[in-house]
């Protein structure tokens, strides 16, 4: 990996650090500062929120740990990784191993079973189908889905997808899992039922979680939530 | 699952478009196949016809004699060779002939013309033309005697009947003017104006008689093939059994260049139109797979944002390419075997395209029902030609899959 090593902390506890990170766009004539001068750290085992309104540059933020997007200045690492050094492929082995995504739109994809989907990431590592039985019908298991691993997507409602996805993200392990808005397109019986599950992996299995959210019952769980606003950090609160 | 199967799964999402593209696929096999065929059963039938009236597909025959075609050019013992060649593997039939010019009178007329001059004993109706479209009389029985058999557009200009008198004149091996008198035993059509009205067949050892050669001397040697397209290798075989300083062996493309000229003309122009309907294809192909990869250009983000690279995108998509130019040849094949059998069976019949009665192409008599001849080859190049095509169109859809930035695609989500 041509990645930096992280050395001014060896006993990495942040999964995530950004250092003075900022993102401009250009719209035509005009220039878009979308994130503006962002440092923050998550922590291994962090229930974390961005919150702020629409256009508080959240969205970018996730982008941009998740390799992405590549901010205009400042750096980005993971875990030891400083991403702006990495390659295309090297970015992508990244995602594949240390990262879940989670989108507000599910984005399973619709010609795969909730199986098959569950399982993508795993056969793109390269695991053999044998490994991956196990590992994906205990996710499925662990997500509330047994017995609907044959389902496609358009068979199974949106709660049922959104489990799925997130099945796809937490199947590998990975160091931290980014959701954008997971809440955003589901009732809100379902979306206290997701986060009860992500509660749960996060506690019981110590997946590191990073939303970004505007929903209030995402905010009230998260331990730690991050206001954004105009694309600076407004607050970063610990809380329970 | 491998990228392979969800390559399969992405080609059935659009049914219709799936179909329409390998319909197209496998209509290309159907032009490409039925051109080809068509133009292989032309030239074999070409190559078999010219060959029955004269030179077979192999003449042995002096050196010089192709060039030069005189009557002081002539090899000899050729019952003798005839007997040695017969035995070859491949060669179908010999037959010892003489060729020449003269003139041909009757008692109102003289024309100059051709004459072939045979042995009745060694040729057949499967490899002598002229003897299978004989229309009235026989042809000669005695190789030694006065029969004749000619064309009926000369037997018009003559004035001839059957049993009626010809003089034939031609020069000799010492370049006298020799004369000799001939009767009208048999009158062909092949509706080839050139032969038909200069052509004429007369028995071998009366022309030996007349020209002065030796008793088994003669102009050439025709050499029949079971399969013509072996010529190359055999003439080089027969060539081995040759007397080389004398004599020399060589294929239909040297004795009938015209032909091979048309041949490798029309070969050329097919290839083209065969190029036009590959790139119709191709373009076919290329507007499938790259509306499917703009259409999915959300899910490949997705597919990038979980950790797939651009080179697994690219093989996915190229994966997609590979089903449909296999599904496009599956379906080729299936509407191309019909039509094969069709065409092999009952041909189309164009003569009421060819004009009057000459169905004649550079020369030679050409069968005016177009049935179609595919080898075992040339099916296995129109397949691979066709499937690497399909695929090559699928390489520029696959390459942008895998340049669209994963950031690109999800802002649209």
């Amino acid at each position: 990996m041509a990645g930096e090593v992280h050395t001014n902390n060896p006993a990495i506890k942040d999964i995530v650090r950004l250092e003075s990170v900022s993102k401009v766009y250009q719209q035509g004539q005009l220039e878009v500062r979308a994130v503006d001068n962002v440092s923050l750290e998550i922590d291994t085992g962090d229930f974390c929120a961005l919150c702020g309104p629409s256009g508080s540059g959240k969205t970018t933020v996730l982008n941009m740990i998740g390799g992405l997007d590549v901010p205009s200045s400042g750096q980005v690492w993971l875990e030891n990784h400083n991403l702006a050094r990495l390659s295309r492929s090297e970015l992508a082995s990244i995602r594949r191993d240390r990262i879940g995504f989670v989108f507000q739109a599910y984005n399973l994809i619709p010609v795969m079973t909730a199986y098959e989907n569950a399982e993508f990431v795993l056969r793109l590592q390269g695991v053999p189908e044998s490994e991956c039985h196990e590992q994906v019908m205990m996710i499925l298991d662990e997500v509330g889905l047994k017995g609907m691993e044959h389902r496609r997507p358009d068979e199974m409602s949106g709660g049922q997808q959104q489990r799925v996805a997130i099945a796809r993200a937490i199947v590998t392990r990975p160091a931290i899992v980014l959701a954008d808005e997971p809440t955003a397109n589901v009732d809100s019986a379902t979306a206290d039922a997701l986060l009860d599950l992500m509660q749960k992996l996060n506690q019981e299995d110590g997946v590191s979680f990073l939303f970004s959210t505007h929903d209030q019952r995402v905010m009230d769980r998260a331990r730690r939530l991050i206001r954004l606003r105009d694309g600076r950090i407004e607050s970063d609160e610990a809380r329970r | 699952m491998k990228l392979i199967s969800l390559a399969w799964r992405n080609v059935w999402r659009r049914k219709r478009r799936t179909l329409i593209t390998a319909s197209s696929i496998g209509f290309g096999v159907l032009l490409s196949a039925t051109f080809t065929g068509m133009a292989l059963y032309m030239y074999g039938n070409m190559i078999d016809a010219s060959a029955s009236t004269g030179f077979g597909h192999i003449t042995i025959s002096a050196v010089g004699y192709n060039k030069t075609p005189t009557l002081d050019k002539r090899i000899s013992t050729t019952d003798e060779l005839r007997e040695k060649l017969i035995r070859e593997q491949g060669v179908a039939d010999a037959m010892v002939r003489i060729m020449g010019q003269a003139m041909f009178a009757s008692a109102v007329k003289s024309v100059g013309g051709m004459f072939l001059a045979i042995d009745p004993s060694q040729e057949t109706e499967k490899y002598n033309l002229l003897i299978r479209l004989i229309k009235q009389g026989n042809v000669f029985t005695d190789k030694d005697g006065t029969g004749v058999v000619v064309g009926n557009k000369l037997a018009e200009k003559l004035n001839l009947k059957l049993g009626k008198k010809l003089v034939y004149t031609t020069t000799d091996v010492n370049g006298e003017i020799v004369s000799e008198i001939a009767r009208v035993s048999g009158v062909f059509s092949t509706g080839v104006a050139e032969i038909d009205g200069g052509l004429v067949l007369l028995p071998i050892d009366r022309v030996r008689n007349v020209l002065g050669y030796e008793k088994d001397e003669a102009t050439l040697l025709a050499v029949m093939l079971d399969n013509q397209r072996k010529a190359d290798d055999i003439r080089h075989r027969l060539s081995e059994k040759l007397d080389l300083k004398r004599q020399e062996a060589l294929t239909w493309r040297d004795t009938q260049a015209d032909l091979a000229g048309m041949i490798t003309i029309d070969g050329a122009s097919n290839y083209i139109s065969q190029l036009l309907v590959a790139l119709l294809i191709s373009a076919g192909v290329l507007n499938t797979l790259l509306m499917s990869v703009l259409e999915r250009t959300r899910e490949f983000g997705v597919m990038m944002a979980l950790g797939m690279s651009a080179r697994q995108l690219f093989k996915l998509v190229l994966f997609e390419s590979v089903w449909l130019a296999l599904i496009g040849l599956v379906v080729g094949v299936m509407i191309t075997s019909p039509w094969y059998w069709y065409l092999d069976v009952y041909g189309l019949d164009f003569s009421a395209m060819l004009s009057g009665e000459d169905y004649s192409v550079a020369g030679v008599l050409v069968d005016p029902i177009v049935r179609v001849k595919l080898y075992i080859e040339t099916v296995v190049i129109i397949l691979s030609v066709v499937f690497t095509l399909a695929i090559l169109s699928g390489v520029y859809p696959a390459w942008r899959a895998g340049r669209i930035p994963p950031i690109e695609s999800l802002r649209n989500i």
